[in-house]
């Protein structure tokens, strides 16, 4: 089998994939109690008002049609109405989506490149002390529930040091724009990020350092290693420069997948500290049974899992000649 | 037993399907377990069925879900057997007040100031007009004499006379207990004592009342005041269906023909002076202020007051209604005409006071007045729309030109997470919050001197309903043993750290003017509720189950009290 026929069998299964996942939504959504009227049955001055809305909304007609109605939406690309918020769903999301990647990103950034090069020298001082604390530590960052770490840090840096504000994107009361450069590129921007980004951070840290030093252990083991320590090359540019680029194979799919996931946002990071994120949202969404923006942001998440998986199985080809296609 | 079939929804059919079937299953599973009466020389009927008790979970509700615990134990000891259901908000409110399947609904109502006249809460929520899926009257208490003086309430004019009318409806819902209320929950908002020299706490709603922002004072270096609510407002167009933080930023920008004071009462705001009400009661005239202007300059007239009335008439699904009996409107200089179809007492605090005036030349050109808004938001009010980012924060200034000019300059509403706001409170980034702290938390907040308490009082309650539909709770005297068995004053003294004060009424202790505090009682007391099941004949089986009277006929049950003979 060609690379060619490969890719194109991996795209059918993608969307094989995807449509599963949809319709998936689409029910599990419908079984829950309730509608996007619930929320309002006592505001509505009787029951006619409440079914006109849900006339309004097409949730009177048999399931089947509104699954048919919403998939030829879907494939205009279009994600519908929010029922709540009466305006398109990507106007909705697209800003809180924004603000999710700039957070999750940064703090993805810190995590891989902290965590690989911490566990590639856990796996260069296997045995020392430093890799049994580091260890240890790692361990303890991985079992700290989000939400703890980040009330953590809120009690040492806002209240007792005054260091950060305690939440939000940016000072109250400031310019709203949408305009990427003056929203996310100045100082009060940064204070506003380093808190929630340093949490995801150490959240996400464990993972690669762990991985690192697993892989590390194995490629130790290999004899380019003992050549190059032979041939006298220092001992810094042997781990990073040999060791560590060898060791990083299986951190591209693990890297790949957590920023697919990472595109769902952390409901409890953004909650913790009020980030105006699409993780929030997704839970507010489903809560009130907003069935087009949760669609749309589960949807967001799943296809970023999806599609990010799909692109590290690609770059394998390239990067490890080895991996075949079958 | 009978179940509400919806025909327009075939997914909540299927639900329900499922959930009679529960109920079937349940009911011949009782069956294999009966009493063995031989053994127990009493002569009993059948077990009292289970009761299916719906209230909220902990992370709906935690000082309910408390609650919830606290009542299924007072039952279990007093020998029914409970089926507790822990629902979140959308669930229960489907399940309990749509699908109306539930026996015992433990839930509440928000007070707002157009709740203290009485009118909602005697009307509205007990009459028999409104006891259909979704309706107010969620218990299905269908009492016709009930029903009399609650429309004798509605169209009586005179103060007095509906005033003793209130009183008795009150007395009459005590002893029926077709709800058992519970508590007014009140509350205690935290503001920065520093940057605010004065709040103004509204009945009902704290920090979020209207005469808070009007009359709010800060300091005299702040400028800018930010408020924090646990969520964002989902649309600032009244033509949509609304929830109560909605409405309360809404008529910050709008103007009403009539304000409600603090005391629940219209007073003239855009229009000059009381109604010109006409003998008959069916003509209303308003004379309206003359060069008051829109935020974009425009002056207000009163024909701008005639295409809102008509605009709201025609989409409003909240305010149509108060509209419905309008015949005509007409306008003469500065006067505008109500023609009502028969006289109602109610015209002035629901049409007058509730009924926003829109700008005419920027809402006629708007084709869908339900879906569209004008998006800067253009009103007369005492606040302008200055910007706004949902999750993010909404900007509204002082707008200088209006007749009454809040003391705020600008004001910043920020929503978000409950816990991150408190803790925007304690490290002085917001100003005032609208969402009230944890027990814990206001022990904390209160050893900052900086910090302020804005305590206040509650219009709405904590309830619990009965569902009358099913027969076991047609009779009254089942109902009243059940309410004993709800603790209230341990709600508000030990869940609630005493927040809130307990209720027999519907109407709160707080509006003096038509609380009746002299009506049956009801307070967590067990013994009281078995003497009254053992006065009505009900018997215990060897087990502590309870059973009905031998004689038991369900066609022959007492369901009112307060109905003579």
């Amino acid at each position: 089998m060609g690379l060619r026929e490969y890719v194109i069998r991996r795209v059918f299964q993608l969307i094989l994939t995807l449509w599963t996942l949809v319709t998936l939504l689409f029910i599990l959504f419908r079984m829950v109690p309730g509608d996007p009227t619930s929320r309002f049955v006592m505001d509505y001055p009787s029951d006619a008002e409440r079914q006109a809305r849900i006339e309004e909304l097409g949730l009177n007609e048999p399931l089947y049609i509104q699954y048919i109605e919403y998939m030829g939406q879907l494939l205009q690309g279009e994600f519908g109405d929010s029922a709540h918020y009466r305006q398109p769903v990507s106007e909705i999301i697209f800003p809180l989506f924004l603000n999710t990647i700039v957070l999750m990103f940064t703090a993805l950034i810190i995590a891989y490149t902290v965590g690989i090069l911490f566990g590639a020298a856990m796996g260069w001082f296997r045995g020392s002390r430093f890799e049994r604390v580091g260890i240890i530590a790692t361990l303890v960052a991985r079992a700290s529930p989000e939400f703890w770490i980040g009330i953590i840090l809120v009690w040492i840096f806002v209240f007792q040091l005054g260091l950060f504000p305690r939440s939000g994107i940016g000072g109250y009361g400031g310019e709203l724009t949408m305009n990427f450069v003056d929203r996310y590129i100045n100082f009060d921007f940064l204070r506003h990020l380093i808190l929630p980004a340093l949490t995801g951070a150490i959240v996400y840290l464990a993972t690669p350092a762990l991985l690192m030093r697993n892989t590390m252990l194995e490629v130790l083991k290999a004899d380019f290693v003992e050549i190059k320590q032979a041939e006298g090359l220092p001992e810094r540019t042997v781990l990073y420069k040999h060791a560590a680029r060898n060791s990083i194979l299986p951190l591209v799919t693990v890297a790949a997948i957590a920023t697919g996931a990472a595109m769902g946002g952390s409901v409890i990071i953004e909650t913790v500290f009020n980030w105006p994120g699409v993780g929030r949202e997704m839970v507010a969404s489903v809560s009130r049974n907003d069935y087009p923006v949760a669609m749309a942001a589960f949807l967001l998440m799943g296809t970023s899992v999806i599609v990010m998986n799909f692109v590290a199985d690609i770059l394998y080809l390239y990067l490890d000649p080895r991996v075949k296609y079958e | 037993m009978s179940y509400a079939v919806m025909t327009s929804n075939s997914r909540r059919r299927f639900l329900q399907t499922i959930g009679a079937a529960g109920a079937v299953g349940t009911a011949a599973l009782a069956g294999c377990f009966g009493v063995d009466d031989d053994e127990d020389d009493v002569e009993v009927g059948d077990e009292v069925p289970e009761l299916q008790f719906v209230f909220p979970t902990s992370g709906s509700n935690p000082d309910r879900n408390e609650l919830g615990g606290f009542i299924s134990e007072n039952l279990e000891e007093l020998g029914f057997e409970v089926d507790r259901q822990e629902l979140d908000f959308d669930p229960q409110i489907q399940q309990a007040t749509v699908d109306l399947d539930f026996g015992l609904n433990l839930s509440g109502w928000g007070g707002t100031p157009e709740r203290i006249d009485p009118g909602i809460f005697l009307y509205d929520m007990h009459h028999s007009s409104t006891t259909g899926e979704g309706g107010r009257n969620g218990a299905g208490y269908e009492n016709p004499d009930y029903d009399e003086i609650a429309e004798a309430i509605m169209a009586e004019t005179d103060q007095e006379a509906r005033r003793e009318l209130v009183m008795e409806a009150q007395e009459w819902l005590a002893m029926d207990q077709s709800r058992c209320y519970i508590a007014n929950e009140g509350g205690v908002h935290p503001y920065n004592a520093e940057r605010l020299e004065s709040v103004n706490p509204g009945l009902g709603e704290g920090l979020n009342g209207f005469w808070n922002f009007m009359e709010a004072e800060p300091a005299d270096d702040v400028d800018q005041v930010t408020f924090g609510y646990s969520s964002d407002i989902f649309s600032l167009n009244p033509m949509q269906d609304l929830t109560t933080p909605d409405r309360q930023f809404i008529r910050l920008l709008y103007d009403p023909l009539y304000r409600f004071d603090e005391g629940g009462i219209p007073t003239p705001w855009l229009a000059v002076d009381e109604p010109d009400v006409s003998d008959d009661g069916t003509t209303f005239t308003v004379e309206i202020r003359e060069g008051h202007t829109f935020h974009d300059g425009e002056e207000v007239t009163t024909e701008d007051v005639k295409f809102s009335y008509e605009l709201f008439a025609e989409y409003s699904p909240t305010y149509a209604t108060y509209l419905s009996g309008v015949e005509d409107i007409e306008t003469d200089g500065n006067e505008i005409i109500f023609q009502l179809e028969e006289p109602d007492a109610t015209f002035a605090s629901n049409a007058l006071g509730q009924i926003y005036v829109f700008p005419m030349h920027i809402w006629e050109d708007i084709d869908d007045p339900v879906n569209e808004d004008d998006e800067d938001y253009i009103g007369s009010g005492p606040f302008q729309f200055d910007d706004w980012e949902r999750e993010v924060e909404m900007q509204l200034s002082r707008f200088d030109d209006h007749f009454e000019p809040p003391n705020i300059e600008r004001l910043i509403r920020v929503p978000g997470d409950e816990d991150a706001l408190v803790d925007n409170i304690e490290s002085y980034e917001i100003d005032m919050l609208g969402v009230n702290p944890t027990t814990t938390q206001i022990d904390r907040l209160e050893d900052d001197e900086n910090i302020g308490m804005a305590q206040f009082d509650a219009v709405g309650h904590a309830f619990m309903n009965y569902n009358m539909r099913r027969d076991h709770y047609k009779d009254v005297q089942l109902r009243r043993a059940i309410s004993h068995c709800v603790p209230k004053t341990e709600f508000v003294e030990e869940i609630r750290g005493g927040q809130g004060s307990v209720t027999h009424s519907p109407i709160a202790p707080a509006i003096e003017e038509w609380h009746n505090p002299d009506v049956d009682e009801f307070d967590g007391d067990l013994d009281a509720a078995r003497e009254t099941l053992e006065d009505a004949g009900y018997v215990w089986d060897s087990d502590g189950r309870i059973h009905y009277p031998p004689d038991w006929d369900d066609d022959d049950v007492q369901m009112f009290l307060s109905v003579d003979g």
